[in-house]
């Protein structure tokens, strides 16, 4: 070897050393205890902190800290699977019969922020409850995800530390729901409907106080289970309705993390200029905004009308205009790389409005021809969204892209009041939705959103055939042969119209760079835990 | 004087009750309630459950029933219970009047100490360079709305400064210069607007009365000019300025819902609009009375004034 030739192996060797040293000069940090986090919420609670009682964001991220669940995603890794699931107040677990039983084995010496000691019948009292079981001993107001639990037949706690599930039939997806923000464990002895003025759990950290429509307060957890955790002396969760005073709270350090899923890419753009240090991490939401075409009513019960109101929307375009770029493309599963079973990009070019804009557009006017639909008889329809702009903004673009087919599509705003029980009621042809998933896992969205009868199945698809598709891959135990029968219905359902995606809506997560340990999850519900956040200033 | 009072105390009294048909009738009418609200988070209604949550808060209850539970508890000291909070309404409501009230009276001040001076100023040197940039001031504070003006106090301070006011109440026992700080940004954004308007009304009413024969007599005594001015010309234009004092008061007592929403202060006005939204019936009605009682006493509290500054308003006595 030259010297010269020495002298630039060294060189690139000392040049990767320094790359490594300064990008990542956290890894092996000791985390450092003391501090209080300030955490952005966007509105005050609603309903409090009883979790198992709302289905919102705005609830399940200020009340995770006070609450564990059995198992947990890691809150390390921003992908959320089967894989990345980890013990919490239960160590460990075991499928057994066929995975017809699932057996969780449950830590001890867990108490609860009162002093009771946790127990398995919390836990057999709150999974009770929460599925509705005939000798429950207490009743939820509203109970938003008693249908997770319908393949539940008995849940036993034959000593104190253990707890069975017992299934109908196998589900491997049962440990996932148990994963998520959407499912702590309630201690037994406190009735539900305090929870929505106070919190008891076994959580990281102490409600100290909730001051209403101002902020909500931690304290370190002294007792906590999880020796030296959590590292911070507590929580506050400033509330700011506002959208230009949260970006402004945070500019200005006065809150020290963003709110999960609120941060659009250009927010995050306007950040980064003012303030070149904040760290923003793009993730996934899990959330996606959806066409909801009323299949019970006519022209919406012919496929042909609603393959050609998919096909006139190109989503690409969508993504761009409506987003900026800070969504993605993807049909009824959370595409990858931030979701695990969504459709791969070769799938999805072949789906309505997925491929060249204008021969997709020549396609639904056909479509609609043969449905009756001509320049001289257009279709004419109302489209109906919630009176807020993220709706109205989506909204705009569906009704410009439906007359370049030839549709006559006028604006309905509903008053958010009125848009559920509308819903509830079916009472529109067209409208446009957004869906929050709790979970990226096929039993958490197939049955909820498309399931013949379901509430929340807005469109009333209903097709006997995919339903039994859907008991068929929630029972395979063996994921590359669910993954294609994942893959096969949702193709069915973007050809079916059944609930034409539009795109999945990126969050930028931003936080100011002394917050340490805390990772974004692809899925805004589950990682609002916090035990392992430290700051470092 | 007595009859005057009594007179007036009477309206005010009949106005009230109005009020709090209206109020109660208007929510009730407005569609969508407390329960579909709550259940926008399942995602769907469940009209069984529904029923049992209506019972349960009573509004399944025929709308005069409703009614007069509401008027009994005010007279016995319950306000009722917060439909969202679960929880007296009056501990929901009572830390957000503090808030406001001092919102108001500071900008208030605010507005009289910038816009009688510049109002009287801008009379006394009709015409003039000085008149001329007193009134595009004016303007400048009528076109601009106190919300956008907020708006760019806190950006402006972010960009600059890399500061905002506190985002959480600081009471004054806690941190008065702060608590000073956090409340004179919004009550500047405020006051300027009030100020513009008062600074108008002043500026005409004293021009008027500037050219009124008492005012010349007074000067052709000899009396000195800024006598002439403060003693005879403004005590007898004072009138108008109170009256628009008082409103500006009224008005900003239910109308700094933007200015709080911007300061994110947590008041009257803010809360009263989540309230709606969530058609949080006893929060709602207590606060607009509240705002009513506030209109009210002030209202009567100007036409006191107007019977002491002016016998001829005693009318009927």
């Amino acid at each position: 070897m030259t010297r010269s030739c020495a002298l630039t192996v060294l060189g690139i060797l000392l040049s990767i050393a320094l790359a490594v040293t300064i990008v990542k000069p956290a890894v092996g940090q000791a985390p450092k205890s003391g501090g209080v986090l300030n955490v952005t919420q966007r509105e005050d609670l609603a309903q409090g902190f009883s979790i198992h009682e709302t289905a919102t964001i705005s609830t399940v991220w200020p009340s995770s800290p006070c609450f564990n669940n059995l198992v947990l995603f890691d809150p390390t890794k921003p992908v959320e699977s089967m894989d990345t699931i980890v013990p919490e107040l239960a160590e460990k677990w075991s499928w057994q019969d066929n995975n017809r039983n699932l057996v969780l084995f449950l830590r001890k010496g867990v108490k609860w922020h009162d002093g009771q000691p946790f127990t398995s019948k919390d836990v057999k009292y709150t999974f009770d409850v929460v599925r509705e079981a005939k000798d429950a001993p207490a009743k939820l107001r509203i109970n938003p995800r008693k249908d997770w639990y319908a393949n539940v037949t008995n849940i036993e706690a034959p000593d104190p530390h253990t707890v069975i599930f017992h299934l109908k039939r196998p589900q491997p997806s049962l440990l996932m729901m148990l994963a998520t923000g959407y499912s702590p464990v309630y201690p037994a002895h406190v009735p539900p409907a305090e929870f929505r003025t106070r919190c008891v759990g076994t959580g990281p950290f102490k409600l100290k106080e909730w001051r209403r429509g101002e902020y909500i307060e931690y304290v370190k957890n002294p007792d906590y289970w999880a020796k030296g955790r959590p590292y911070l002396d507590g929580l506050r969760y400033v509330i700011i309705p506002e959208r230009g005073t949260r970006t402004a709270a945070i500019q200005a350090g006065r809150v020290d993390i963003s709110f999960p899923g609120e941060t659009s890419k250009a927010a995050s753009e306007q950040i980064k200029a003012a303030v070149p240090k904040m760290v923003i991490r793009q993730v996934g939401s899990n959330v996606n905004d959806n066409l909801l075409l009323n299949t019970k009513k006519p022209p919406f019960d012919n496929v042909k009308v609603r393959r050609a109101f998919s096909l006139a929307i190109d989503r690409r375009s969508y993504v761009k205009a409506v987003h900026q770029g800070g969504a993605v493309v993807g049909a009824s599963m959370q595409p990858k790389p931030y979701g695990f079973w969504g459709l791969l990009d070769k799938d999805l070019n072949q789906l309505p409005g997925y491929g060249k804009p204008t021969d997709d557009k020549a396609k639904a006017k056909q479509l609609l021809a043969e449905a009756g639909f001509t320049p001289a008889n257009p279709l004419k329809v109302e489209v109906k969204t919630r009176a807020i702009a993220i709706y109205v903004d989506f909204s705009s673009f569906v009704i410009n892209e439906l007359k370049q087919v030839g549709v006559d599509a006028t604006l309905t705003q509903i008053e958010t009041a009125q848009w559920h029980p509308l819903a509830t009621r079916r009472d529109y042809l067209v409208g446009t939705n957004l869906t929050g998933l709790g979970i990226d896992d096929p039993d958490g969205n197939f049955y909820e959103n498309f399931a013949c009868g379901s509430p929340r199945n807005y469109t009333d698809y209903c097709d006997e055939e995919v339903m039994k598709r859907f008991d068929q891959q929630s029972q395979e135990l063996d994921t590359k042969k669910r993954m294609a029968m994942v893959w096969d219905i949702q193709k069915r359902l973007e050809m079916d119209g059944a609930r034409p995606m539009m795109g999945w809506r990126l969050d930028y997560f931003t936080h100011w760079p002394y917050v340490k340990g805390l990772v974004p999850h692809h899925n805004i519900y589950n990682y609002g835990r916090l035990q392992d956040v430290w700051i470092d200033k | 004087m007595k009859t005057y009072v009594a007179h007036r105390l009477g309206i005010a009294v009949l106005t009230l009750f109005g009020m709090s048909v209206v109020i109660f009738v208007l929510m009730r009418l407005a569609p969508g309630d407390i329960v579909d609200i709550l259940f926008a988070a399942a995602g769907y209604v469940n009209e069984a459950d529904k029923k049992l949550i209506m019972q349960e808060l009573g509004i399944d209850q025929p709308i005069w029933v409703q009614y007069v539970e509401w008027l009994k508890g005010i007279f016995s000291g319950d306000l009722g219970k917060s439909y969202r909070y679960d929880q007296p309404a009056w501990d929901v409501i009572r830390p957000l009047i503090p808030v406001t009230v001092e919102l108001a009276i500071l900008a208030t001040v605010i507005s009289v100490i910038i816009g009688v001076p510049t109002g009287v100023i801008s009379a006394v040197r009709q015409d003039t360079t000085l008149d001329y940039v007193l009134r595009v001031f004016s303007l400048a504070g009528l076109s601009m709305p106190s919300f956008w003006l907020g708006m760019v106090i806190i950006l402006g301070l972010v960009a600059w400064a890399g500061w905002i006011p506190p985002l959480t109440y600081v009471s004054p026992r806690e941190n008065f210069p702060i608590h000073a700080v956090q409340f004179l940004l919004p009550a500047l954004a405020v006051g300027y607007r009030s100020s513009a308007l008062l600074m108008r009304i002043t500026r005409s009413a004293v021009l008027e009365v500037m050219r009124e024969d008492y005012v010349r007599t007074a000067r052709a005594k000899g009396q000195r000019e800024r006598l002439v001015i403060w003693r005879h010309a403004f005590k007898n234009a004072v009138l108008p300025v109170v009256t628009v004092i008082d409103i500006e008061f009224a008005f900003l007592i239910g109308g700094l819902v933007v200015t709080e929403t911007v300061f994110n202060m947590p008041g009257v006005a803010r809360f009263l609009v989540q309230a709606i939204l969530w058609r949080d019936y006893p929060v709602v009605q207590n606060l607009v009375m509240f705002i009513a009682v506030v209109v009210i006493l002030s209202n009567l509290v100007v036409d006191l004034l107007y019977g002491w500054l002016d016998p001829r308003v005693r009318y009927a006595e």
